[in-house]
């Protein structure tokens, strides 16, 4: 397919000094002080999610342009684009060691890929619509997948066959996504569910209802497996202590009613809730108090995803086709 | 004073603190030992404060009530990092990661061609199945689909902390799966040696070690089976592979094996004699199950284990209940006897399990036993628990230990503390978290806790062993002329050296001298002023039975009441949770299938009964219902459905075919009224399933009123008629039945089912001054198998009736024996409704009943090409639910 890669030569926005070694404050910071570090122009259509790598090194960017592209995480420096997918990419996700990515895309197929050689394994096939979501599991030896087609799917890697196929959402998956351990699996639809699966027998564990059923755009285990993030399109964000169902936070200011946002756990200074925004801006709350205590400008169109680096204080952040742009913050918090 | 006794427990402690399992599995108990090492002058702080003779309840593997931390306060800080340790796990991880992986590592040895490059990952595109029959396609899809799912939960389980559990559980479910599968089938020959060789040549590698350690589960529970599942590929593979493959299926692996070699436990002081007291008459035909004979193998490190078998004469045929359990006491009793007079000086132990413990009970009221040592003891009965004032079990002399489980149908650890308080002798109490009444704990134990069964088991037998040296280390005290501890004998306690919890010790009651073995060998143990022998029954106030002074007499009587109460509460159990025996297989495959379901209501718990006919009378509503023609026609219903039904479905038809309460007569028994009801020996032909049916059917019409009897047929030719034709299924004569018009369709091909005679009860045979009643209540189980194997694999009813469910069954009898011995004014259950309903569109299901309650798991080698026995060993809700229904039997 025609089309210009400007990635090669990223345009690097801001001038970047070395990659901040942040130093960890003992006592937790009132704010953070994030600020605009690179912007990573590369993508020729809407930037659909972005993700470090676990060790921190890249970040793979995924695009309605049916291209992912890997970054360096800390100078931003285009490494290489993976191609194949006939249509869109909506999500892409990280093996544990860092060395294969799993993409989603329209063309009904995720697609799993050697990082370091850019090459793609496997192709797996079974979803009958959109796939719009995956994530690997810790041990990155299964894959899961949500799709519009209303099922989420559990893949084997070494073999790419599909090993299990949950249906209990009336309505497109918004996100899938493991526990710590591998043992729960997350997934959240438009259906305004959110259901908590054993990773292993694939039964149902849990459902976790809001009261007024907005859809679920987002959901997320915290890093420690035991809480869950979901964001639903009636602009909130909620954390949920998922044993007992009780909603224990809510984050709001932002506008979220139309996109599936990616919002992120920010735990590697202060503790904090990232999330994109239909207002192109990036939100910083506060974990605990709830508080905005940031909003990072700079995109010019919806913000999309915004992914925090597992080490560093960085944010990644991305926007959709006006924009077109990843954007690297910093902090020193 | 108390430094020396002090130390030396510390090291008794510390010792086990090294070894014990028990110690290394629960930390929480050792914890609380630790405050009485340093303050052995403190009470515990869960002693009773009523019962002296009470020991504070251990609790093995109860997982602590969470404390609900009052409402989170939203502002308080939420920790989304810290990920909570996972607890290390009990067995030795390295050890059991390599027993885990063994099937992997030999996978190789299956193939039959082990030079060919290993099918590919996408092996399942090359398949080639053309030629393939529709069951061989259906076959190998269903077990594709089993090997599909524990690949799934390997993956997903790999490196959890506590893999080897979590994929022994899995491993345990894929082999369920497959068995079902093959069930499916009936174990067709042919069919599984060519499901064998086909998965060998195709699976991949990875696939094909999770079939292997399917099978490997398997060969454990069905050797046979499998064994001839594996014919084919031997002779393929040649003698090496043949014989690696069987050293790899030997055993299945266990992920607790390394723990459990290095904690053997050790032999008890004074080398007593084990005495275990069967749950129920014994027959050839039916081999003690699985665990029973596991416990018993447990048990014999402990010291020299004698069964008790009760063997019924006549294969059993014309025995009551009360005369069986009179056998089963008098068995053991009389062995007891023979083991004092042959060895005075052994200590006695008598263990049992479920019914088998309250045997034990009830023979150490009479005779002298050092302790006895109750496994699921059954304690609640329709009126509630145990312990009226008239139970016999009171007047224990005897130290004994209750090992419950939590989630146990029979029992309530609640319950079970308000019993101890009223018994006089020494008891301890043994909850084990999550098990069942054969103290097997459930899937979700075992994943939450990383548990296996063996480990329990290992820790439930340490529970043992720590009782029992107390109590034998005590009673050798007394009998040897140097105390062993100056402390102890300052206090005039014997102190236990080898206990570590001596706070615990119970003060010795003075009234009760301990009377040592050696010197009143056949005495009891109490210092009752009457024998215990009649004590037993003439002692409640409620009986006024003229006292037989005959043991035997009062034995029976004994075991009446001794099964009483266990039974009625078996009863109202089942009002509260409405047993059900879901299937659970999928409904697609459930053609050969049944449900059974078995409701028993009780209402009127007691009334009084006169000694006239007109007044009240115990009436036992039989009603059979199926599901399928509830209108209760005679018509055939759902044999033609079940081609290959097998002839071990026999008595789940027979239960599903006898329609609707229609048919069935409310049968009110008389009580003066001499009724000797004994059926007709009626005739079922050959081997067909429907026409025992049918003869079911015609012989409830037969048994309803209007029959013979004026008026009222008795309750007891009910059940006559309901288990006759189980009976009569065993005896194989053909001819005619008696069903008027109802041939049975002719039986599958394969459905030729062995029947064998079983245990029959007859119960009744009660003599009273007054009037003679004499009840025949015959109980029969079919027992059939594959027409290959005659081998037989006991159905659910026969395991009803080894499971104490017999007696259960019976409970009604004692009733009724009191009824009649006494004019007036005893306990009896007036209103009994047995509810059978079956869903005739599934064929048989009665094992999953047998299986999930009976505490008989299948022997290994029977076979029962049914897909009901598996949920053997996991005691999920399915078995627990299961369990009320068998106890309502």
């Amino acid at each position: 397919a025609g089309r210009e890669r400007k990635g090669p030569e990223t345009n690097i926005a801001a001038q970047s000094t070395h990659p901040s070694s942040a130093n960890h404050s003992k006592e937790a910071p009132e704010k953070p002080n994030y600020a605009l570090k690179l912007t990573l122009v590369g993508h020729t259509a809407a930037v659909s999610s972005v993700k470090f790598s676990p060790n921190g090194k890249w970040l793979a960017s995924s695009s309605a342009d049916k291209l992912i592209i890997i970054w360096g995480a800390y100078d931003g420096k285009y490494e290489k684009t993976l191609y194949g997918h006939n249509l869109e990419i909506s999500d892409v996700a990280w093996s544990s060691d860092s060395s294969l990515l799993v993409s989603a895309s329209d063309d009904k197929t995720l697609k799993i890929w050697d990082v370091r050689y850019g090459k793609r394994l496997k192709t797996l096939r079974g979803h009958r619509n959109y796939v719009f979501c995956c994530n690997f599991n810790p041990s990155s030896n299964l894959i899961i997948s949500g799709s519009f087609d209303e099922s989420v799917k559990i893949w084997e890697v070494k073999t790419g066959k599909c090993l299990k196929t949950l249906s209990a959402h009336s309505d497109p998956i918004s996100a899938v996504q493991f526990n710590c351990n591998g043992s729960l699996i997350v997934s959240g639809s438009y259906d305004g569910l959110c259901r908590i699966w054993d990773a292993a027998s694939g039964q149902c564990l849990k459902t976790l209802i809001d009261d007024d059923n907005p859809p679920v755009s987002f959901v997320k285990f915290s890093p420690n497996g035991k809480y869950i993030l979901t964001a639903t399109l009636n602009n909130t964000l909620k954390l949920w202590d998922y044993s007992r169902g009780r909603c224990l936070k809510t984050y709001t200011g932002h506008k979220n009613e139309k996109y599936c946002i990616f919002s992120s756990f920010s735990v590697t200074g202060g503790k904090w809730i990232v999330s994109g925004s239909e207002d192109n801006l990036v939100y910083i709350w506060n974990l605990q108090t709830k508080e905005i205590v940031q909003k990072l400008q700079g995109h010019t169109d919806v913000v999309i995803s915004a992914a925090c680096h597992p080490t560093e204080n960085i944010i990644a952040s991305a926007a959709l086709e006006n924009d077109k742009t990843i954007k690297l913050w910093m902090s020193n918090y | 004073m108390a430094h020396r006794g002090g130390e030396r427990d510390f090291q008794t402690s510390a010792r086990r603190m090294g070894t014990s399992l028990l110690f290394q599995l629960s930390v929480h108990e050792r914890e609380l030992d630790l405050v009485f090492l340093d303050h052995s002058y403190a009470k515990p702080w869960s002693a009773h404060p009523d019962a002296s003779s009470a020991r504070p309840t251990r609790m093995l593997f109860v997982t602590p009530r969470r404390q609900h931390e009052n409402t989170i306060e939203s502002d308080v800080p939420i920790d989304v990092e810290t990920v909570t340790s996972t607890p290390v796990p009990l067995y030795d991880n390295q050890k059991a990661r390599s027993v885990m992986n063994e099937c992997e590592r030999h996978v190789i040895f299956a193939r039959t061609d082990a030079d060919a490059p290993p099918p590919p990952e996408d092996w399942e595109e090359h398949v080639n199945r053309t030629g393939w029959t529709m069951a061989q396609n259906k076959l190998f899809n269903k077990i594709l689909k089993a090997l599909q799912s524990d690949r799934l939960a390997r993956l997903a389980n790999e490196g959890a902390c506590n893999e080897p559990v979590l994929r022994r559980v899995a491993v345990d479910k894929c082999a369920r799966r497959v068995r079902q599968a093959l069930a499916s089938v009936s174990w067709d020959t042919k069919l599984i040696q060519w499901l064998h060789t086909t998965l060998v040549e195709t699976l991949s590698l990875p696939m094909l070690a999770a079939y292997l350690d399917a099978l490997q589960t398997l060969k454990g529970k069905i050797p046979t089976l499998i064994d001839r599942m594996l014919v084919s590929s031997n002779t393929k593979t040649g003698a090496a592979g043949a014989e690696a493959l069987s050293l790899l299926l030997k055993r299945p692996w266990d992920p607790a094996v390394g723990v459990l070699s290095h904690n053997k436990p050790s032999k008890l002081p004074g080398s007593p004699l084990i005495l275990i007291a069967s749950s129920g008459p014994s027959s050839s035909a039916f081999p003690t199950s699985r665990r029973h004979r596991f416990w018993q193998s447990q048990l014999s490190c402990l010291g020299k284990v004698i069964p008790v078998a009760t063997h019924l004469l006549n294969n059993g045929s014309g025995v009551g209940l009360l005369q069986c359990l009179e056998h089963m006491i008098g068995a053991v009793r009389s062995k007891v006897l023979e083991i004092h007079s042959h060895f005075p000086h052994k200590p006695i132990i008598l263990i049992g399990w479920n019914t088998g413990a309250l045997v034990a009970c009830q023979v150490s009221v009479m005779e002298y036993v050092t302790a006895v040592v109750c496994l699921g003891f059954p304690l609640l009965t329709v009126d509630g628990p145990r312990g009226d004032v008239d139970d016999p079990l009171l007047d224990m002399k005897t130290p004994v230990l209750f090992v419950i489980g939590q989630n146990s149908l029979q029992c309530h650890p609640e319950a079970m503390e308000d019993f101890r308080e009223k018994i006089r002798a020494e008891n301890s109490l043994v909850v084990v978290g999550g098990a069942d009444d054969n103290l097997r704990i459930s899937k979700a134990k075992k994943k939450s806790e990383g548990l296996t069964q063996s480990m329990v088991d290992r820790c439930i037998q340490d529970e043992i062993v720590d009782f029992l040296t107390g109590v034998l280390t005590r009673s050798e005290g007394h009998v040897g002329s140097e105390p062993r501890d100056q402390d102890a004998e300052k206090k005039k306690k014997p102190r236990d050296v080898a206990r570590r919890d001596l706070a615990f010790e119970v003060p010795e009651r003075g009234s009760r001298p301990a009377s040592p073995a050696a010197k009143l060998p056949a005495s009891p143990s109490g210092s009752e002023d009457f024998s215990s022998v009649s004590s037993s029954p003439t002692s409640s106030p409620k009986t006024k039975v003229t006292t037989v002074t005959s043991a035997q007499k009062s034995s029976q009587i004994g075991s009446s009441q001794l099964l009483k109460r266990h039974v009625q509460r078996a009863e109202a159990m089942l009002t509260h949770k409405q047993a059900q025996v879901p299937i659970s297989s999928e409904p697609a495959e459930e053609a050969e299938k049944e449900e059974l379901r078995v409701q028993l209501k009780r209402h009127h718990p007691s009334s009084p009964l006169p000694g006239s006919k007109t007044s009240k009378r115990p009436k036992i509503k039989v009603s059979l219902i199926s599901q399928g023609d509830t209108a209760g026609g005679p018509c055939v219903a759902s044999q033609g459905g079940a081609p290959d039904a097998a002839g071990g479905k026999a008595i789940a038809v027979t239960l599903g075919q006898a329609s609707a309460g229609g048919l069935l007569p409310t049968a009110r028994s008389s009580a003066s009224e001499g009724v000797a009801a004994s059926p007709a020996p009626s005739v079922v032909s050959g081997s067909t399933t429907p026409s025992t049916l049918h003869t079911l059917q015609s012989r409830l019409v037969a048994t309803s009123p209007g029959g013979s009897l004026p008026g009222a047929t008795s309750a007891s030719s009910l059940l006559q008629g309901l288990s006759f034709s189980l009976q009569d299924i065993s005896s194989k004569s053909s001819g005619s039945s008696g069903n008027p018009g109802l041939p049975g369709p002719g039986p599958a091909p394969q459905a030729a089912s062995v029947k064998l005679p079983t245990p029959m009860q007859s119960l009744g045979a009660i003599t009273t001054g007054t009037s003679t009643i004499v009840r025949t209540i015959p109980v029969a189980t079919t027992l059939s198998s594959l027409g290959a194997t005659p081998g037989g694999k006991p159905t659910a009813i026969h395991q009803l009736l080894t499971n104490g469910g017999l007696a259960k069954l019976a409970s009604s009898l004692p009733g009724l024996a009191q009824i009649s011995n006494q004019a007036s004014g005893l306990k009896v259950p007036t209103t009994i409704t047995l509810t059978l309903r079956g869903q005739p569109s599934r064929i048989t299901t009665l094992s999953p009943m047998g299986s999930g309650a009976a505490p008989s798991e299948e022997a290994t080698s029977q076979v029962l090409p049914s897909s009901s026995q598996f949920s053997e060993e996991e005691p999920t809700d399915l078995g627990v639910s299961t369990h009320g229904t068998v106890g309502a039997l």
